[in-house]
């Protein structure tokens, strides 16, 4: 049992403070959304990941729903934007107008400039306004004619799109998918949280009940101390095999890329820091594989001849790849 | 090509088990020659693709060349070519070859004949065998020739095969299996995989399933000739259990062999002299109605150690049909003799006897089949007859000397014949030939020389005691028998007088045969218990004469039967009562001697009584088969428990390291890791092992946290128990996955608990195993096995690149060998 412990100079602020705050948020979304809890868990720690949410799933399930619980839940600029196919990649970042009376161009910011920006149907949007939100989320500033702004931490998109199944989308392209840090599938709510929907969500939304429990400030404080919890060697390592695994199933066409890796292990953190640790086990990164991992991947012909999805073939390797070694030889 | 070779290399492989038949190398160098000249054949009619019948004619042509080269090279046309007279010169070689080992026992001495006919043996083996294999592709027929070849050593040795040569053997065959196997895959051609992913570079799936089948066949291999090896070696011996048998390799009907192999007469006299019940072995009558002894064996040479017997000579002119045998060595004209007819039946439970038990000196013996008599010692063997259920008649010529005719017996010269029965060790003990002079000081004759020695031994006052608890066979064990414990039975007895007496310069030999018996109506019944060792000493002009030093009937205690032939006593009685009573106990030399049932008496009833007298001394004769089996049952036992033993050993090893004490928090936080690991490292191993045990294994991709909720939820823990098993699992996160692990307390109770309620929710089975047999530790013991596999496989790899280019066999085996499996 070989164990190194490496010390990292910088003293994160103090995770015991910080983490009630993390509980409130999921607390005041999942008086949102009932039955939840691990849509909800993932929606979190993908945002204390620094990190972005695809959420998929059929119509109708609480995408928006989820998405915006979070927003409000954070006393923060929040923009939401509803993809169709005629928006322009300018409706996104913003513009550039001629203001008459200064004589200038001067820039109006689009809807991507905020801290939580809720991209509905971002699959029925063209790709071309696809790329742009995009680029946004991964360089986290917008350059509009020549001009470079940056974003405001945190930056977090949530994306919701329905499966490609359905008609008049356009499907997200694999590179694309891979800067999404997590993807989550509502799923329809058990018949008891069904039923508890309708008795409670009759008569008002409880989002305009919702109010906000935690500042911009107290989350960029709350991802500055989930960067600091503690990844052993052992559990990069088991990452790392955990990654190679899919570049090496038989059943994956395309494998998961390095930078999923490292998201892997940012979400490993938050998802550490929410349950009180500071250092992350074997365990979170079980957790979190499918979220983070499958929509990264496509399926061989044969695995999809017999409809395998990722899902299943990131389950069955998260089953077979050994953790890091406790065995005493 | 391939294939050939191999065949080449098991079937040489093979021959060499006939080491142990064949005196001297000739045959060694000529059975290889052979091999290559078969492998040559071989390749040479593979290099023609000639049909399997022109293969094996080229191959006897090829063998047919060589011979005549090597045995007859001068008779032959440019020393191959085969003329007339070197065909002929060949077939009286094979006929000198075969009568010499029809009439030598092994080990043969190799002449030019004996090796002509083991060579062409071998060759023929050798092309049946590259027959089978190479040509007609049935590789597993090709063991059978294989086997007969081994099967020649192991029928005519009495001694079971050394392992090495099995193993030698054995490899070699495998190898031969190995090379058809790889064969028959390459002209498949290589197994295809089909590539799904892109980035697969060989995934570790696809590679292990190819190798694994390449290595399986020689693991199955390898493991087959180690359980071959050990399992007979460690159980209990399995021979049936026989009556007395005689260990004499005769052969029996349908032997094939026709040498004889030479007995352990001592290990059968004591094996019979011990038997729990005493078994009829014979029944005699003779004319005179006198009890005598009836000699099997004489036992001519003396090793230091023990006397042995000479390997018989029996030419076939000496069959005992053939007339008369020769006159008694040594006995002379003048010498007045008896002439004893006796009529021997042999019972049907007697074993492998190829020795006719016989009184000395036989003239005629009137025997079924082909026995022969030995010249010189007269003995009379078969090789191929088993005196079982015999019913036989012999003449006999007993001398019976007159005193001053003994007396009269001039010392014997030393010459090269009776040297060897004079021989004595260069390193006998100095005290034996010390005792030797000083009781045969006053003596001026070789006889009376004989008669103080026997008197010595039969003297009460000098302490020798009849007892079967044996002193082992050493020149130790004679000068302990001699000079210190006086204390050993009828084959000390003989074999100490025989050392004296030659010592004293007479030549002497021992006897091992069966005293006269009881008398029954209408003659004599031998039984086991009547097994009887002797001396026999020999005086010019007289002969052989037999003497009885072992203490008879009527001293305390002694060989019930035994009787002391009345020229062997002293003639002027000046040793006083003792040796007075010996001579009025022993019967004269008309008088029915033993035939009151008090004299006669089994040794094992007297030896009974003299336990009732003392109390229990206990008097231990050789481990009985049922002790044997019940040691090889223990011993077995005990290896079954060594897994658990290992199990318990590691257990209470980690124990021990959990007790030690996690002192208070220190400032360097590696530090503390590396203390806090230690203990917690070892819960975890146990728990890991426990688990095993139980049958409810951690898998490979379950964390500790996983670990204690699967069982918390399967074995359904009570509180107490699913808190210790989470503290444990913390533990051990914290201490492989923390920056700093923190305060670990000592988890041995944790651990105790989880145990116990893990040992309550399995069966009683289970557990049973876990403690006798523990998986875990078997898989440990499994995992080393492997490790062991997996070094032969890579040193077979590393040699197999440097074989590549030397193609032709060279003579060491070793390179042999890689050449096959390459």
């Amino acid at each position: 049992m070989a164990v190194t412990h490496d010390v990292t100079p910088d003293n994160p602020p103090r995770l015991e403070e910080l983490v009630p705050t993390a509980h409130r948020i999921r607390e005041a979304i999942e008086s949102v959304i009932e039955g939840k809890s691990e849509a909800v868990r993932i929606t979190v720690t993908v945002l204390l990941a620094e990190g972005h949410l695809l959420i998929e799933d059929v119509p109708g399930v609480g995408k928006t729903m989820l998405a915006k619980a979070l927003a409000r839940s954070i006393d923060c600029p929040v923009r939401r934007v509803q993809f169709t196919p005629d928006l322009l990649p300018s409706d996104i970042t913003g513009v550039s107008a001629y203001n008459q009376q200064t004589r200038e161009f001067e820039f109006k910011p689009g809807p991507v400039f905020a801290n939580i920006v809720v991209g509905d149907e971002i699959n029925r949007a063209s790709p071309k306004t696809q790329s742009a939100l995009l680029e946004c989320m991964e360089e986290r500033q917008v350059t509009v004619d020549g001009v470079t702004y940056e974003l405001e931490a945190p930056f977090m998109v949530i994306a919701t799109q329905n499966p490609i199944e359905m008609e008049g989308t356009y499907p997200l392209p694999e590179a694309q998918r891979d800067r999404f840090t997590a993807r989550i599938a509502m799923g329809y709510p058990e018949p008891t949280a069904e039923l508890e929907m309708l008795d409670v969500h009759g008569s008002t939304s409880p989002l305009d009940k919702l109010q906000p429990v935690a500042t911009a400030d107290e989350v960029r404080a709350l991802i500055r101390a989930v960067r600091g919890v503690y990844v052993s060697q052992a559990v990069k390592k088991y990452a790392i095999d955990l990654v190679v695994a899919t570049r090496h199933s038989p059943d994956l066409r395309l494998g998961a890329s390095p930078r999923s890796t490292l998201q892997l292990i940012r979400s490993a953190r938050a998802h550490a820091a929410l349950s009180g640790r500071d250092y992350v086990i074997p365990d979170d990164l079980q957790d979190l594989a499918v979220p983070v991992l499958a929509h990264r991947l496509l399926p061989s012909v044969e695995a999809h001849g017999q409809r395998r999805l990722p899902e299943q073939v990131i389950a069955e390797l998260v089953r077979r790849v050994p953790v890091p070694e406790t065995r005493s030889r | 090509m391939r294939l050939s070779l191999a065949s080449a290399v098991a079937t040489f492989c093979v021959a060499l088990v006939l080491y142990p038949l064949l005196n001297g190398g000739g045959w060694f160098w000529g059975s290889l020659g052979a091999v290559l000249v078969v492998l040559g054949a071989g390749a040479l009619s593979g290099r023609l693709a000639l049909p399997a019948w022109a293969a094996t004619l080229v191959s006897l042509v090829a063998t047919l060349l060589y011979l005549t080269a090597v045995f007859t090279g001068t008779k032959a046309w440019a020393l191959v070519v085969p003329t007339k007279e070197s065909v002929l010169a060949l077939g009286k070689l094979l006929a000198t070859g075969w009568a010499d080992i029809q009439r030598f026992a092994a080990p043969v001495p190799a002449n030019a004949g004996v090796s002509l006919l083991t060579t062409a043996g071998v060759a023929l083996i050798a092309i049946t065998v590259d027959l089978l294999a190479a040509r007609l592709r049935r590789t597993a027929v090709a063991g059978l020739p294989l086997l007969a070849l081994i099967a020649v050593p192991a029928t005519i040795l009495p001694d079971p095969m050394s392992w090495p040569a099995f193993i030698l053997a054995a490899l070699g065959f495998v190898a031969l299996l190995i090379a058809d196997g790889r064969e028959r895959i390459s002209r498949w051609g290589r197994a295809v995989l089909v590539r799904r992913t892109r980035n697969a570079t060989g995934g570790p799936r696809e590679t292990t399933d190819t190798r694994g089948l390449r290595l399986s066949g020689k693991r199955i291999g390898f493991a087959a000739i180690a359980l071959a090896i050990l399992v007979p070696a460690l159980l209990p011996s399995m021979e049936p259990v026989s009556w007395f048998t005689f260990g004499v390799g005769g052969s029996g009907k349908g032997g094939k062999g026709n040498s004889i192999s030479i007995p352990d007469p001592v290990v059968a006299l004591k094996g019979q002299l011990t038997l729990p019940e005493k078994r009829t072995v014979l029944t005699y009558a003779n004319n005179d109605n006198q009890p005598r002894y009836l000699k099997i064996y004489s036992l001519n040479l003396f090793n230091g150690d023990r006397f042995e017997l000479e390997p018989p000579r029996g030419a076939p002119e000496n069959r005992v049909e053939n007339g008369p045998l020769p006159r008694a060595p040594g006995l002379g004209e003048s010498i007045p003799v008896t002439a004893v007819t006796t009529r021997i039946r042999i019972s049907e439970e007697v074993e492998r006897l190829a020795f006719l038990p016989l009184p000395y000196p036989p003239s005629v013996v009137r025997a079924e089949g082909d026995w022969r008599a030995d010249v010189e010692s007269l003995m009379v063997f078969s090789t191929r007859e088993d005196a079982s259920g015999m019913e036989y008649e012999v003449v006999s010529t007993e001398p019976a000397p007159k005193p001053e005719q003994l007396d009269a017996s001039p010392p014997v010269q030393r010459t090269e014949a009776n040297e060897r029965l004079l021989r004595l060790p260069e390193d006998l003990p100095e005290e034996i030939r010390e005792l030797a002079d000083k009781i045969t000081a006053k003596a001026e004759t070789p006889y009376q020389k004989a008669v103080r020695i026997q008197e010595h031994f039969r003297d009460s006052r000098n302490g020798y005691t009849y007892s079967l608890q044996t002193q082992g066979q050493s020149a130790d064990a004679l000068l302990d028998f001699l000079i210190y414990s006086k204390t050993g039975y009828c084959e000390q007895y003989a074999a100490a007088m025989a050392v004296l007496a030659r010592a004293a310069g007479i030549p002497a030999r021992v006897a091992i045969g069966y005293t006269g018996g009881t008398k029954v109506d209408d003659g004599f019944a031998v039984a086991t218990s009547d097994m009887h060792a002797w001396p026999e000493l020999y005086f010019e002009g007289i002969g052989w004469l037999a003497f009885e030093p072992t203490p008879t009937a009527n001293a305390p205690l002694g060989q019930g039967t035994a009787r002391v032939p009345p020229y062997s006593l002293p003639q002027v009685q000046d040793s006083g009562d003792e040796s007075a009573g010996t001579a009025t106990g022993t019967p004269g030399s008309g008088e029915v001697p033993t035939g009151g049932t008090s004299r006669s008496r089994n040794i094992r009833e007297l030896e009974e009584d003299r336990l009732a007298g003392l109390g229990g001394v206990p008097v231990e004769e050789s481990v009985s088969p049922v002790l044997g089996i019940g040691i090889g049952v223990l011993v077995l036992l005990l290896l079954l428990l060594v897994p658990a033993g290992v199990r318990l050993v590691t257990r209470s090893r980690r124990v021990r390291s959990l007790g030690w004490k996690v002192s208070g928090p220190q400032d360097d936080v590696t530090a503390r890791a590396a203390r806090v690991s230690v203990p917690v490292a070892a819960a975890w191993a146990e728990l890991d092992d426990v688990l095993d045990d139980y049958g409810m294994a951690r898998q490979p991709s379950e964390t500790p946290r996983a670990l204690a909720r699967r069982l918390t939820e399967q074995q359904e823990f009570d509180a107490g128990t699913a808190a210790a098993i989470s503290a444990l699992s913390q533990a051990v996160e914290r201490v492989l996955f923390a920056r700093d692990p923190g305060e670990v307390g000592p988890l041995g109770k944790e651990l105790k608990l989880v145990r116990r309620a893990l040992a309550r929710t399995v069966s009683r089975r289970t557990r049973l195993r876990a403690a006798l047999l523990p998986p875990s530790t078997m898989r440990r013991l499994r995992r080393l096995g492997e490790g062991l596999l997996d070094g032969f496989d890579r040193l077979e790899t590393i040699r197999l690149r440097r074989s590549t280019r030397t193609q032709a066999p060279s003579g060491s085996e070793g390179t042999r060998k890689e050449l096959v499996s390459k």
